[in-house]
């Protein structure tokens, strides 16, 4: 039994120089399900988050929330923005405090909460993302991945069904980037949507449910990550490349090391599995 | 003036009620002014000098060369003061003067005394102000303001422009690393031009960084005001009655040196 959570039909977005950021894109997101978006830079990816959550407004079709076609007056948008939360980019953007436990509380207050589930959410939602420790600190002496975290904090506190990641992984070393996927798991766990763009394939393939390739602000390809990832000619066109897992089982079907049937491998443990069984 | 923010999240009073730390700097600061001697305002100086150095712990080589800062503009300032002009000759009471084209200028007792008391009550109550800075956090005294009730947009600006200061400093900073890296101060005449760059890049930046901001605080459901919670302190009655104590203290030791004491 799926749901579908989030569609976009037929959306276009032009900037004011007339190029198409967006161009006619259609798609619909399954509810509890993890998506990764990828694409090169300036596919549109950002620009349609920012459709998702009613930041812009399409020039031309919809985009439904939970089988309801967004509408753009005040109590709609708030609605909407309770339960699709953005985490962005550049936290240095997104942390508009100098103190870290009032940066968090910013979005639950907003939404009308008492104080005292105000301050359970953010005592929560610090300790899910491991930044208890810095509550008192001020934001601008704090490490990149610290901001990081914070900023990723800001969105949990809010509790929102979906919640979306604008390259989360960009900039940070190998070791934070795991723990980083690790929580996206543990929301994905709770039931929320997870929706994330990102340029790592090796991430995207071993974590995502549903993979979307955006190309040229539309939809170049979709669907499971096994599939996406061996479409030569789809790779190609997106200018991705291809994940390691693949790239090795390909040799080792090649040279007829493993039978065929098994399956493309979508962790490193099942690869080695397969390299133990030859 | 980033030490004096570094200071402010890591000294030892950090913890501490801002009220009780505002108060203490604030009732001080008016007894010294209100009293108006040497001693009393050589007692606050002292009095602020250890609260700063002994109990937050900030070191002596930093405060003292903030300290240098305001002695420095003092004296200058004063040092008119000190001196009296005068236009018939020699003026009476100076011990020390010299005289050139009718103009005789000269230092009396009298000038001399009362810039030495402007000096002192000037530094302390300065001392007044640096032990606040260098004990609370800009983010505390922003709370405290709003609960006493100051305009909320002023708080609101005051928050975002000492959030962005330090966005700002790091991104000038890079672009001037940036810049010198590709010999952009080789000299006098490029270090100018390069400089006018950083100035209108910062500038742009900022205008971008400010619009980014909106939409970033917009998705998290931002309607025109920003409402954050503060962090929790709870009022030690213990520092209360220190605060009541010294400052009770220094009101009498000001009053019996003014108008009791051996001196008058």
């Amino acid at each position: 039994m799926t749901e579908i959570i989030m569609e976009a039909r037929d959306v276009v977005h032009q900037y004011p120089d007339g190029t198409r950021a967006l161009n006619n894109i259609t798609l619909s997101l399954e509810k509890g399900k993890k998506i990764a978006f990828l694409g090169p830079n300036g596919a549109g990816k950002s620009t349609l988050f920012l459709h998702f959550n009613g930041i812009l407004k399409p020039a031309r079709g919809k985009i439904i929330f939970r089988g309801r076609e967004i509408r753009y007056d005040h109590s709609s948008l708030t609605e909407l923005r309770k339960n699709v939360g953005i985490v962005f980019q550049d936290p240095e953007i997104q942390l508009f405090s100098a103190s870290v436990y009032q940066e968090i509380s910013f979005g639950p207050l907003n939404m009308g909460l008492s104080r005292e589930e105000v301050r359970r959410r953010v005592d929560r939602a610090m300790e899910i993302t491991g930044v208890t420790g810095l509550k008192n600190k001020a934001t601008h002496y704090l490490s990149y991945g610290q901001k990081k975290r914070v900023s990723i904090a800001d969105i949990l506190a809010m509790n929102p069904q979906v919640i979306i990641f604008d390259e989360p992984t960009s900039g940070l070393d190998p070791k934070l980037t795991g723990q980083i996927m690790e929580l996206f798991d543990g929301f994905s766990r709770e039931g929320k949507t997870v929706i994330l763009s990102t340029h790592d394939v090796n991430a995207a393939y071993s974590w995502a449910d549903h993979v979307i390739v955006i190309k040229d602000g539309s939809v170049a390809g979709e669907g499971e990550p096994e599939d996406i990832f061996q479409d030569d000619g789809l790779l190609a066109a997106a200018d991705l490349d291809k994940p390691w897992l693949v790239d090795v089982y390909r040799q080792l079907r090649s040279r007829g090391l493993v039978a065929e049937g098994c399956g493309v491998p979508r962790t490193r443990e099942k690869l080695f599995g397969l390299i133990r069984n030859i | 003036m980033f030490q004096i923010d570094y200071y402010a999240y890591s000294n030892r009073m950090v913890s501490i009620h801002p009220a009780e730390k505002f108060l203490f700097s604030f009732i001080t600061m008016l007894i010294c002014l209100a009293i108006n001697s040497y001693a009393v305002s050589l007692a606050v100086i002292l009095l602020m000098t250890g609260a700063v150095v002994l109990r937050a712990g900030i070191p002596w080589g930093l405060y003292l060369k903030l300290m240098a800062l305001p002695a420095a503009f003092l004296l200058v300032g004063v040092a008119a003061i000190a001196l009296s002009v005068s236009f018939s000759g020699q003026a009476a009471g100076t011990f020390w003067g010299f005289s050139l084209a009718g103009v005789s200028v000269g230092v009396s007792a009298g000038g001399l005394a009362l810039a030495g008391k402007i000096f002192l009550k000037s530094l302390a109550a300065a001392c007044c102000l640096y032990f606040l800075a260098l004990t609370t956090p800009m983010v505390d005294i922003i709370s405290l303001l709003r609960k006493i009730k100051a305009p909320s947009l002023f708080m609101e600006l005051m928050g975002l422009v000492y959030r962005f200061i330090f966005v700002m400093a790091e991104t000038a900073e890079k672009i001037y690393t940036s810049q010198s890296s590709r010999l952009g101060y080789v000299n006098l005449n490029r270090g100018y031009h390069s400089l006018g760059q950083l100035v209108s890049n910062l500038f742009v930046k900022s205008y971008h960084r400010s619009k980014m901001l909106f939409i970033a605080l917009t998705s998290r459901c931002y309607n025109g005001e920003i409402t954050v919670l503060e962090r929790n302190y709870s009022l030690s009655p213990g520092n209360i009655a220190v605060i009541l104590l010294l400052d009770t203290g220094l009101v009498l030791f000001g009053i019996w040196e003014k108008w009791g004491g051996p001196a008058a």
